[in-house]
């Protein structure tokens, strides 16, 4: 009984993997207000050692900015997760960055997504530190994070749903 | 119901910074408000939605309210659109 119980409370939790091979870190750390103080909700820093960005979940791409600095994907579960690269990197207009997918396209957690020059985001933006937004969802009960060195393949985030 | 053009005025279009502010302003009146862009109907309430609309400068967008200040929240949108996202 209490075994069935358990089970089902944890099918209720959606696991969200490192974007990047790299480290994540308080999303506080960022130095965008929009982002540190949680504006467009609560989430992780990440910054990437190799340049690029992988699916963190498997579901369907929303949009990805005209710019291509930042993309929104749409869990399977419901929840949508905003990727955002560098700060001020929309002043680039797409310069450096490669992206793999394009909107409605289905994707599996690892697939790549984006490509992008971490030294000419350096040079050019204002930081390359990077932002995943879990944006507020009312089926959202809480996020717990796994933060520090990452791989892809590791569980940064698990999303506790209602 | 009332509607109403407006043209993006922001350089690098509506990406995060611009749809917060945009959901902001929204969010200020009772009324629904929406954006209507190339036949798709996105909630200016949402940031989620207003992403999505990936809107670039020079974008022609309708203004879409409902609501008993329908009338203040289209004006207010139309210049926030038009000259206050850059």
């Amino acid at each position: 009984m209490f075994g069935f119980i358990k089970k089902n409370k944890e099918e209720k939790n959606i696991i969200i993997k490192s974007p990047v091979v790299g480290r994540c870190f308080d999303i506080s750390e960022i130095p965008d207000e929009v982002f540190s103080t949680k504006m467009l909700g609560n989430g992780i820093g990440f910054e990437s050692t190799e340049g690029i960005l992988y699916a963190p979940v498997d579901g369907e791409i929303l949009m990805v900015f005209p710019t291509k600095h930042a993309m929104i994907l749409k869990s399977k579960e419901g929840i949508e997760i905003l990727l955002h690269i560098g700060i001020d990197t929309v002043e680039m207009k797409g310069e450096g960055f490669q992206v793999f997918v394009e909107k409605d396209q289905q994707v599996k957690a690892g697939d790549k997504l984006l490509a992008f020059d971490n030294d000419l985001i350096k040079a050019k933006a204002k930081s390359n530190l990077s932002a995943l937004v879990v944006t507020d969802n009312e089926i959202v009960e809480s996020l717990d994070f796994k933060l520090g060195t990452v791989d892809k393949n590791n569980n940064v985030i698990i999303v506790k749903i209602k | 119901m009332m509607e109403k053009k407006a043209i993006v005025n922001s350089e690098t279009g509506i990406h995060a910074r611009p749809a917060l502010t945009v959901v902001k302003v929204a969010s200020k009146f009772k009324s629904e408000v929406l954006i209507v862009k190339d036949g798709n109907v996105y909630n200016a309430k949402s940031i989620v939605a207003i992403m999505c609309m990936a809107a670039v400068k020079n974008d022609e967008i309708t203004i879409r309210t409902n609501g008993i200040d329908e009338e203040e929240a289209a004006v207010a949108m139309v210049e926030l659109i038009q000259e206050g996202l850059n």
